[in-house]
């Protein structure tokens, strides 16, 4: 009883706390235009009428990309610098979002996006590395 | 995410081409926008339409996976704790698993990243104004015919529900006369037609009178000199064939009688030696242009009878020495005559 009086507490709270999250949505313009959302919500059969709701979608996709694009940039920086003596080239790397980064990032996403080598020398090109190992 | 995705054809998910088009440029471009609040500073295009496929199949994904829990519990609207289910499905935390207590926020790992997300990340709203979408995407709403109720009609016949699209006009298929709206004035219409007529009475009427004044002016000229004819060829066995019957209008008969033109010509001249001509200028001057062609004529007239006169002298006529002064005296001045009738009718014709 009393586990369930607390819960209903916390329930009562996050209830409150999520009202609150939502009212706050309203002053947030999301990137990705409500229009936008809107469409393909509608297009996986997706029917609300409250913009709240759209909008919420619209943040937790831009979270989501701007998780798998912060990736890819780790990514980016990680690799070393090109290794050119030239005087005006000192560690300025151009942060370029390329399919290799990408990949990587969206790996652990669970998706593959890898590009197939131009060309197998070897019976394990393209593998994993970690099987690549074994 | 669940499992290895491949990346799709996004062509062949979305049906219609064009509203791919337009929907994915968008899509690449808030794509790129929250790429460059990241850190990005340059995209490979590539990469970054591949990622915006992603963001559009993240949203299906949400959709779809939110309708599902919305349609489990028998609702068609969702409601927020099916979207806080979804991105719990999505997210893939396979050991903590989906739990009815997961749906509040303490427990949704999940919300409270992205509630963390939106406190922490600055705004960043979409740079470009964005057209109505529906309008850009669909052009059914043009296209679809309203059904009976929406304006108001009553189907024909029991059978034909309400609710379906509307019959088509019957002016659409059925052909009426045209009626052309005009004012119709019957009396107005004649009192017009009469004046017109009235005005082409008169016109024809002033004509006619002044050709009969002009004859009759020619005859009186004529019947003049028919007396003085007389009296220039007094003792000449030709019979004056100047008769009074030529008075009236008959110029055609002057056509026709040679001899009688050539006699009534003689005339003309002594007339015109005596000051007539003045007479016959200014009233050839008052007549009207219209009047013109019988002028021509009488020119013709004039052209002729002179040649013909001179041979009739040549021929008929006994010649005097006397008269022969006299008579070349009468050409000259008669040759003078015709020049100056010549011109004036082209002088007329100047006016």
């Amino acid at each position: 009883m009393n586990h369930g009086q607390q819960s209903g507490e916390a329930k009562h709270e996050d209830d409150a706390a999520l009202t609150e999250f939502l009212a706050s949505l309203m002053d947030y313009t999301p990137t990705i235009p409500d229009d936008l959302v809107e469409h393909f919500l509608a297009k996986s059969g997706f029917q609300c009428p409250d913009v709240r709701l759209i909008r919420l979608v619209a943040v937790a996709t831009q979270k989501f990309v701007a998780d798998v694009a912060s990736d890819a940039l780790q990514h980016c920086k990680a690799r070393p610098a090109p290794v050119v003596k030239d005087k005006k080239q000192q560690k300025d790397k151009r942060l370029v979002l390329t399919m290799d980064d990408l990949s990587k990032a969206l790996r652990e996403y669970g998706v593959n996006v890898k590009h197939p080598e131009y060309f197998a020398d070897s019976p394990s090109t393209g593998m994993d590395p970690a099987t690549r190992e074994e | 995410m669940s499992g290895e995705r491949t990346q799709e054809d996004p062509a062949s998910s979305s049906g219609c081409s064009e509203s791919y088009e337009f929907s994915h440029a968008a899509a690449k471009a808030a794509v790129a926008q929250v790429c460059e609040s990241v850190g990005y500073e340059h995209f490979k295009d590539p990469a970054l339409e591949s990622l915006a496929g992603f963001a559009l199949q993240y949203i299906l994904q949400l959709g779809k996976t939110a309708t599902s829990f919305a349609n489990l519990t028998g609702r068609s609207h969702c409601n927020v704790f099916d979207i806080i289910l979804a991105l719990e499905d999505l997210t893939g935390n396979g050991d903590e698993g989906v739990s009815s207590e997961s749906c509040s926020l303490g427990r949704s790992v999940k919300l409270r990243e992205i509630i963390d997300f939106v406190n922490s990340s600055e705004e960043i709203p979409f740079s470009q104004p964005l057209p109505r979408f529906p309008v850009a995407l669909s052009d059914r709403s043009k296209k679809m015919i309203p059904s009976f109720v929406e304006i108001g009609e009553t189907p024909p016949g029991n059978h034909i529900p309400l609710w379906l699209p509307a019959f088509p006009d019957p002016h659409t298929y059925k052909e009426t006369p045209m009626w052309i709206e005009r004012a119709s004035d019957p009396r107005g219409d004649k009192i017009e037609q009469a004046r017109q007529r009235r005005k082409a009475e008169r016109a024809l009427l002033s004509l006619q009178r002044k050709l009969v004044c002009k004859i009759s002016s020619g005859n009186r000229v004529w019947g003049d000199m028919d007396g003085v004819k007389e009296e220039i060829r007094g003792d000449e066995a030709e019979l004056p064939s100047v008769s009074p019957s030529l008075s009236g209008e008959k110029v055609e008969s002057l056509n026709r009688d040679a001899l009688s033109v050539v006699e009534a010509f003689a005339p003309a001249m002594e007339a015109a030696r005596d000051g007539f001509c003045n007479e016959v200028h200014t009233e050839w001057k008052k007549k009207k242009p219209v009047a013109l062609s019988k002028l021509r004529s009488e020119k013709k007239f004039l052209g002729e009878p002179l040649d013909l006169s001179l041979q009739m002298k040549g021929e008929n006529r006994p010649i005097s020495f006397v008269r022969d002064e006299d008579r070349d005296d009468k050409r000259r001045r008669a040759e003078f005559i015709l020049r100056q009738c010549m011109e004036n009718p082209v002088d007329l014709n100047q006016l």
